[in-house]
C-alpha cells in the first residue's frame, strides 16, 4: 500500500479533489514524543464513531450492491470493489441508529483484513484524527449492553465538544450475529 | 505419474533440502543450542530419507536415517555440538548433495565410509563421549589436510578400517583418521559449482492471486469486445481475445496437478488400515497421471481418505469371510481417474460386500430420519444415498478406523462444495463403487444467467438439464410444493423470489411458502420461464423472472461474514462490473427436500 502524505496529522476534510478516485488512507504513525492514534472518523446517525487507521484499507465510492438473501439486515449484500467481492455492512443498522446513509450516494471503507472480506457504508467521506493516547478512555464500562457485546467498543475519545466511540470492527461481526446466515 | 516425472520432483525437493540443510547447520554451527534449528533438521532429514527410501536411493535414505539418528540425539539433549562434530556433519551434508547430483547423471557416490563414520559418532554419541577431550579441535584442519595425501591412496583400506572401527566396542576417538573423510572428489571444480533447479516452487496464495488476475483480465477483454461488437469492430479485437484466452488456459494450467500426487499416498494408508482390521488387500491405481487443479484435490483429499478407508474397513470382509464367499482371501480396491470434458471422475471401487439396503432402511427408522411411507416408496439405490445423511452410520461397531457417524455426509460436502458431484453403485456381495465428478479446474464454467427480482444470478451448466417455458396452468399445487411435468415426468417446481425474498429461517420454515408466487400470478395463460436442474438425481424446475445468456464465469468463494451464506455458493463479477451470485443448487435442494420439510 502506498504511504502518501506521511504524518500529514490532521482533522480536516480529505481533499475534495479526491472523493472521486480511492483515498489511501494509510499513513505512516504519527511519531511526536506522546503516543498518538490516527483514527478515521465518521459520523453514524447522530454520532460520531471512529477506526483505528490500520483497520482500514481504502475509501471508494460505494458500487452497485447485489443483494444476499437469507443474510442479516445489515449486511446490504455484496459488491465488486477493485476486483474483490466484499460484504458491504451497514452499521447503522446494526446498531439501530436512524438511518441517514444512502446505499446509492454515499462511500464505502474498505476494510483491512485477510480474513474479512468487507466494507462498511458511511455518509460522507471521513475525516482522520490524529489522537493522544491520553485522551482515550479505555474503560467505558458505562457502556453496557444488555447482550454483552460490549466487546467491540474498543473506547471512547473524548477532544473539546466531541464524543467519538472507538470501535473494534472485527468484534462487530460475532458468531452470533451469523448464526441466521448459517441455516438450520 | 511415471518414474521420471516423480524423479524429477524428488530431485527438486531434495535440492532443496540440501540449500536449507546447509542454512540451518551453519545456522547451528554459530549458535549450537539452536532448538529450533536442531528440530528443523531433524525435520528435514526426516523427510528426505522416507522420500529417497520411497524412490528406492538407498545411499541417500542411508545417509539420511544415520543423521536422523544423530540428530533424534542431539534433539534429546544427549550431546554438546563441538566444532569436531560439525566438521563431520558439514561433510555427510555434502555427501548428500554429490548423492542427489549423482542421481541426475546416474552416477553412484561412495558413501560407505562416511556412513561407518557417523555410525562411530553415533557410538560415542550413545556412550556419552567428550571428544573435544580426545582431540584438540584446532589441530585436526591442519592433520586433515596433511593426511588427505596419504589418505587419497588408500580409499580402499581406508574404508575396511572405518568399517572395521564401527564395529569396535571401544569408543573411537574421532578425528585424525576418521574425520579425513577420503577425497573421491578430487574435481574440485564441481563442488565449486552453484546448480539450479529446473523447478522453481511458487506458494499456491500467489497462484491464486494470478488466477483472479486473469479472472479480471477476462471480464475486462469481454466487456471491450461487446462495446466493440457495438461499433462493429470485432476483428480488431480477435487477437486480444486469442492472447487472453490463451493465457487463461495457461494459468490454469499451472495450477493442475497429476492425480497420482493424491493417490500414491494410499498404499501406506490401506496397507495401514488393512493391517489394523486384519484383512489383505490389494490396491490398484489407474488413470494417476490425469490432471487435477489442485485446490479442487486438496478440498476433496479429506474425502478420498475416507472413502479408501471406509472400503477397507466396511467394504472389503474379512480372508475367512471372503473364502466362505468363494472370493480370493485379498480383497481388491481401485482407484481410477478418468477425464471426461470439463471433469474429473475420480472411482473408488471395491469388491467387498456391497452396501446392504435393508441394514440401510432399519437404520433410517432408527435415526428417524425419514417415515416409514417415504422409505417404503424408495428404490434400494435411492436408500443407500441416505449414507451421505449427516449423522448416519451403518456400521454397528465404532471402530478406530472408521465409523463415528461423521464422515459421509462430509465427503457429500465437501464434493458439493468444488462443485462435484458423488454417485454410489453397490451389488451385495460383490462390492461398491464410488464415483467422484470433479470439476478439472476450478476457476471456468459454464453457467447460465438469470434475474430474479432484478437480481442477476448465475447456475452452473453443470446442474442444469433444460429450460422450459410453461403457462401458470401448467403448474399444480401437490401438498405444499408446485409439481409441473416435463418430458412426461412430474418434477418439483419452485418460484426462487419464494426463498430469496425471506429474511430469515423462520420464514423459510412457513408451510405455505412455496406458493406465495405462485399464487400471485392472476392469468392462467402467462409464460412462466422454469430453469429445469439435476441435482443427485432428482429434477427440480426453479421459476425464474426472465433468463439472459449463456456466460464462462469465474467462480470466487464468498469470503468472511457471508461465507455461509444459504443456496449461494459463490460469486462472480459481470462484464458490467456488477457482482452476480451463483446459486448452490445442491443447498437449494436440501433445502426442498430435506425430511423435516417434507414431513412438516
Amino acid at each position: 500500500m502506498n504511504l502518501e502524505e506521511p504524518n500529514e496529522v490532521s482533522s480536516s476534510r480529505v481533499d475534495e479533489n479526491k472523493m472521486a478516485s480511492p483515498v489511501d488512507m494509510n499513513r505512516t504513525e504519527a511519531d511526536d514524543q506522546e503516543k498518538k492514534s490516527n483514527i478515521i472518523v465518521f459520523r453514524l446517525g447522530e454520532e460520531e464513531y471512529g477506526l483505528r487507521i490500520d483497520q482500514i484499507k481504502e475509501v471508494v465510492i460505494t458500487p452497485r450492491i447485489t443483494k444476499v438473501p437469507l443474510t442479516p439486515s445489515y449486511v446490504k449484500g455484496v459488491a465488486n470493489i477493485r476486483g474483490n467481492i466484499l460484504a458491504i455492512i451497514d452499521l447503522e443498522d446494526k446498531f439501530a441508529l436512524n438511518n441517514t446513509i444512502s446505499e446509492t450516494s454515499g462511500y464505502t471503507l474498505v476494510v483491512e483484513s485477510h480474513e474479512y472480506n468487507m466494507a462498511i457504508l458511511v455518509k460522507d467521506v471521513p475525516n482522520t484524527l490524529s489522537v493522544a493516547d491520553t485522551d482515550i478512555d479505555y474503560s467505558p464500562s458505562v457502556v453496557a449492553d444488555m447482550q454483552g457485546e460490549q466487546d467491540y467498543i474498543n473506547g471512547i475519545i473524548k477532544i473539546n465538544d466531541r464524543l467519538i466511540i472507538l470501535i473494534d470492527i472485527f468484534k462487530i461481526i460475532t458468531k452470533e450475529d451469523l448464526k441466521p446466515v448459517l441455516g438450520a | 505419474m511415471n518414474q521420471e516425472e516423480l524423479k524429477q520432483i524428488f530431485l527438486a525437493e531434495a535440492e532443496a533440502s540440501f540449500e536449507e540443510l546447509n542454512r540451518l547447520f551453519t545456522q547451528l554451527e554459530k549458535n549450537t543450542t539452536d532448538r529450533e534449528a536442531t528440530e528443523a533438521i531433524f525435520r528435514i532429514i526426516h523427510t528426505l530419507k522416507g522420500n529417497a527410501a520411497a524412490m528406492g536411493f538407498e545411499d541417500i535414505a542411508s545417509i539420511g536415517h544415520l543423521l536422523e539418528d544423530i540428530f533424534s540425539e542431539i534433539r534429546k539433549g544427549k550431546i554438546v555440538l563441538t566444532s569436531m562434530v560439525f566438521n563431520d556433519l558439514f561433510k555427510a551434508i555434502d555427501k548428500l548433495g554429490e548423492m542427489i547430483d549423482g542421481i541426475k547423471v546416474n552416477k553412484k557416490t561412495p558413501y560407505k565410509g562416511l556412513r561407518a563414520k557417523l555410525k562411530v559418532i553415533l557410538r560415542n554419541l550413545k556412550g556419552d563421549i567428550e571428544f573435544e577431550a580426545t582431540q584438540g579441535g584446532e589441530s585436526s584442519e591442519e592433520k586433515d589436510q596433511a593426511l588427505d595425501s596419504i589418505l587419497a591412496s588408500k580409499v580402499e583400506l581406508q574404508e575396511e578400517k572405518v568399517e572395521a572401527n564401527a564395529y569396535n566396542e571401544q569408543p573411537v576417538p574421532i578425528g585424525v583418521p576418521l574425520a579425513d573423510e577420503f577425497e573421491e572428489e578430487t574435481d574440485e571444480e564441481k563442488k565449486a559449482k552453484i546448480t539450479f533447479s529446473d523447478f522453481v516452487q511458487v506458494p499456491v496464495s500467489k497462484l491464486d492471486t494470478l488466477l483472479n488476475l486473469v479472472g479480471e483480465l477476462a471480464i475486462e477483454k469481454d466487456r471491450i469486445i461487446a462495446q466493440g461488437a457495438s461499433f462493429g469492430t470485432t476483428n480488431e479485437y480477435t487477437r486480444l481475445y486469442r492472447i487472453t484466452s490463451d493465457l487463461q488456459y495457461s494459468v490454469m494450467g499451472v495450477r493442475l496437478v497429476q492425480i497420482g500426487a493424491l493417490f500414491h499416498k494410499f498404499h501406506r494408508i490401506v496397507r495401514d488400515v488393512a493391517t489394523l482390521e486384519g484383512k489383505k488387500v490389494n490396491l490398484k491405481l489407474e488413470g494417476t497421471e490425469i490432471e487435477i487443479d489442485r485446490n479442487v484435490l486438496q478440498i476433496i483429499s479429506d474425502s478420498m481418505i475416507h472413502l479408501v478407508r471406509n472400503a477397507v474397513s466396511h467394504g472389503i470382509e474379512g480372508p475367512e469371510e471372503r473364502k466362505k464367499k468363494g472370493k480370493k482371501p485379498e480383497g481388491n480396491i481401485l482407484l481410477r481417474a478418468s477425464s471426461d470434458k470439463e471433469y474429473v471422475i475420480i472411482e473408488v471401487i471395491d469388491d467387498g460386500n456391497g452396501v446392504d439396503a435393508k441394514k440401510i432402511r432399519k437404520k433410517v427408522l432408527e435415526k428417524n430420519l425419514a417415515t416409514p411411507e417415504t422409505l417404503s416408496a424408495l428404490s434400494d439405490d435411492d436408500v443407500v444415498k441416505f449414507i451421505f445423511e449427516p449423522g448416519f452410520s451403518s456400521v454397528e461397531n465404532v471402530t478406530s478406523v472408521s465409523g463415528r457417524g461423521v464422515g459421509m455426509d462430509v465427503v457429500k460436502r465437501a464434493v458439493d462444495a468444488v462443485g462435484g458431484k458423488i454417485n454410489t453403485k453397490t451389488i451385495l456381495g460383490q462390492g461398491t463403487t464410488f464415483s467422484l465428478s470433479l470439476p478439472s479446474s476450478m476457476a471456468v464454467k459454464s453457467a447460465l444467467l438469470f434475474v430474479v427480482n432484478d437480481v442477476e444470478y448465475a447456475i452452473p451448466l453443470s446442474f442444469t438439464e433444460a429450460v422450459i417455458s410453461v403457462k401458470k396452468s401448467a403448474i399444480h399445487k401437490v401438498g405444499n410444493g408446485l409439481v409441473t411435468s416435463h418430458l412426461e415426468e412430474t418434477i418439483s417446481v419452485m418460484f426462487l423470489k419464494d426463498i430469496f425474498e425471506c429474511a430469515n429461517n423462520d420464514e423459510l420454515l412457513e408451510p405455505h411458502l412455496l406458493h406465495k408466487s405462485f399464487d400471485k400470478i392472476n392469468t392462467d395463460d402467462s409464460k412462466i420461464n422454469i430453469v429445469v436442474v439435476s441435482v443427485d438425481n432428482r429434477m427440480i424446475g426453479f421459476v425464474v423472472d426472465r433468463l439472459l445468456q449463456q456466460k464462462e464465469i469465474i467462480e470466487k468463494p464468498l469470503g468472511k461474514p457471508v461465507e455461509n451464506a444459504r443456496f449461494i455458493s459463490g460469486a462472480t463479477i459481470l462484464g458490467n462490473g456488477n457482482v452476480c451470485l451463483v446459486l448452490d443448487a445442491n443447498d437449494i435442494s436440501e433445502f426442498l427436500f430435506k425430511p423435516t420439510f417434507a414431513t412438516v
